[in-house]
């Protein structure tokens, strides 16, 4: 069957993207008790490959990213995707065409260095895919089975440039990817660290309580970035999962998403919900200390 | 779905070679010794080495060391790189680069010292968090702590992260106030227990919350009833934003334990 990643990550082919796939792996590799080397080794040859959609997979256009993260037996297989224009462009990293590469064309003979195995093949409809394997002694006892993943192959290959969206299989790794990719992204949009913490307690309570409320068993967390304020979507939940999710009269938590969020909504999604929550996080007028501050007049 | 593997020992699926010049200077530095040659090469190619030390170990030690480290792979390289077997050069000094810098790191401890690095960044981000906030009465964001201590964004970010997970340092520990009087947590909140009933928390929680140390039960209080801000909070009871956070964050997760058994 197909391999069914446990973090699923799809984004815009930016720069700065790289650092919310860079942070979304350290998690990965705390999770999985790497030491610092192997971590450090993650971590290059997965940036190498990112990099090499940033730069090259549609010709200075933007595109769709795509990282996947699947626990093997004994080993964690990382894929990297773009739906680009194939190996064409991805053989400029490759150091094909002479001594003009010398230094500029060293993604791949990085990445096959650092990884214990590498595969190319092309994504159906264009594109490319590397897949890179790490050795992890405690990635089997993630499970690896799951859902086919074609359906959401597919959907994630429109990523919105202002938006990441996240799919995670239920893991002991979800809470710490959950928590780094939503601190990464409120730093972007520049949150205090006051405000990024909540985002973190946040990520903690939903990986933790969503298990509940989720029709299926992998939760997706599409973020959507505009200026002081992160947008979460979260889908898909079972009909009435929303409202348990943030009325839920078993453990108590609603009185905590409430305080940390600043909007909260249950939309209808296909034949489930989604629940969308609005963080807001303004640096001189922020409405707290509005209503600190004396009446007027 | 068609797929290629690479070949490991090449790191290319093709053969691409190296140009006319540089393999002259290969031939006169392997053949005939020509350090003139070599020094050339070493020219040609030191931008591979520098490439690799800024790509390889980001910011866990000082550069000029991996740098060093890094072009003693490609001076090996350079020995035993084979111009008659067709492959870029790049392709062949990368592993050996990345080799080297590896069995550096093996050999040095790094594994040791990395963590031990990320956790003193960790320690000045939170003190240099404390310091902005107390000077403009708000918390700083992740670009103003970066540029103030002029790490990389990722460093500070990485280093929020990392205050959660120092159970055992010095961050619990009791810290001198302004005027030189040291301020021991956890015995002083004792007393001031009913007050921080979790009041519009459900039943299930309030009967947990007491199983909480009475701090946490304090802090829980101020952030989700009194709605303060991190920030409020640690300027109130004399510890860091960050231990703030921290000590929410565990107190989250206990109550989610307590009530899951309960």
């Amino acid at each position: 069957m197909a391999e069914h990643p446990i973090v699923s990550l799809s984004l815009a082919n930016r720069p700065e993207n790289l650092l919310v796939v860079r942070q979304a792996l350290t998690g990965v590799a705390n999770g999985l008790a790497f030491d610092a080397l192997a971590a450090n080794d993650l971590n290059t040859a997965v940036s190498e490959a990112c990099n090499n959609v940033v730069m090259h997979a549609y010709e200075g256009a933007e595109g769709p990213l795509v990282v996947e993260v699947c626990a093997l037996a004994d080993a964690v297989a990382v894929i990297v995707r773009d739906h680009g224009c194939g190996m064409a462009t991805g053989a400029q990293a490759t150091g094909a065409g002479g001594d003009a590469e010398d230094h500029a064309g060293i993604g791949l003979p990085v990445i096959s260095a650092l990884a214990r195995r590498v595969d190319f093949s092309d994504v159906a409809g264009g594109g490319t895919a590397v897949r890179m394997e790490f050795a992890a002694p405690n990635a089997g006892s993630l499970g690896t089975l799951g859902e086919d993943r074609s359906e959401s192959s597919k959907r994630t290959a429109d990523a919105h440039a202002d938006s990441v969206e996240l799919r995670l299989a239920p893991s002991p790794l979800a809470r710490a990817v959950l928590a780094r990719v939503l601190g990464t992204l409120a730093a972007r949009v520049h949150f205090s660290t006051d405000r990024i913490s909540d985002v973190q307690m946040l990520a903690d309570v939903l990986a933790a309580n969503a298990a509940d409320s989720i029709d299926g068993s992998d939760l997706n967390v599409g973020v959507r970035l505009s200026p002081h304020a992160l947008a979460l979507r979260l889908w898909p939940l079972r009909s009435g999962g929303g409202e348990s999710l943030l009325n839920s009269d078993t453990d108590g938590f609603a009185p905590i998403i409430e305080r940390l969020t600043d909007e909260r909504r249950v939309a209808r999604a296909g034949a489930g919900e989604a629940l969308e929550l609005r963080l807001v996080d303004h640096p001189w007028d922020d409405n707290r200390w509005g209503l600190r501050l004396p009446p007027a007049g | 779905m068609p797929s290629v593997a690479i070949d490991k020992s090449s790191g290319s699926r093709t053969v691409p070679g190296v140009g006319e010049e540089p393999r002259r200077l290969f031939l006169r530095w392997q053949q005939d010794g020509d350090e003139l040659a070599r020094e050339a090469l070493v020219r040609r190619y030191m931008p591979l080495a520098r490439g690799l030390a800024r790509r390889y170990g980001r910011s866990s030690e000082p550069f000029e060391d991996l740098l060093q480290v890094a072009s003693l792979g490609l001076l090996k390289a350079l020995d035993r790189y084979d111009t008659n077997r067709g492959h870029a050069f790049a392709s062949f000094a990368v592993p050996t680069i990345l080799g080297e810098m590896r069995r550096y790191f093996r050999d040095s401890g790094w594994a040791v010292h990395v963590p031990r690095a990320a956790q003193e960044r960790a320690l000045k981000v939170r003190d240099a968090q404390e310091r902005l906030a107390n000077e403009r009465g708000r918390a700083p964001t992740v670009n103003q702590l970066a540029e103030y201590l002029e790490y990389d964004v990722e460093d500070v970010i990485d280093a929020l992260q990392a205050v959660q997970a120092y159970e055992t340092l010095s961050l619990d520990a009791p810290r001198p106030q302004a005027d030189g009087e040291a301020v021991s947590y956890g015995a002083s909140f004792g007393e001031e227990d009913g007050r921080y009933e979790l009041v519009e928390l459900d039943a299930t929680v309030t009967a947990v919350l007491k199983h909480l140390d009475p701090r946490e039960r304090m802090i829980l209080h101020m952030r989700f009833v009194d709605d303060l801000t991190q920030t409020e909070i640690a300027q109130r009871i004399g510890i860091s934003q960050m231990q703030v956070s921290r000590l929410l964050r565990r107190s989250l997760e206990q109550l989610r334990a307590l009530t899951r058994s309960s």
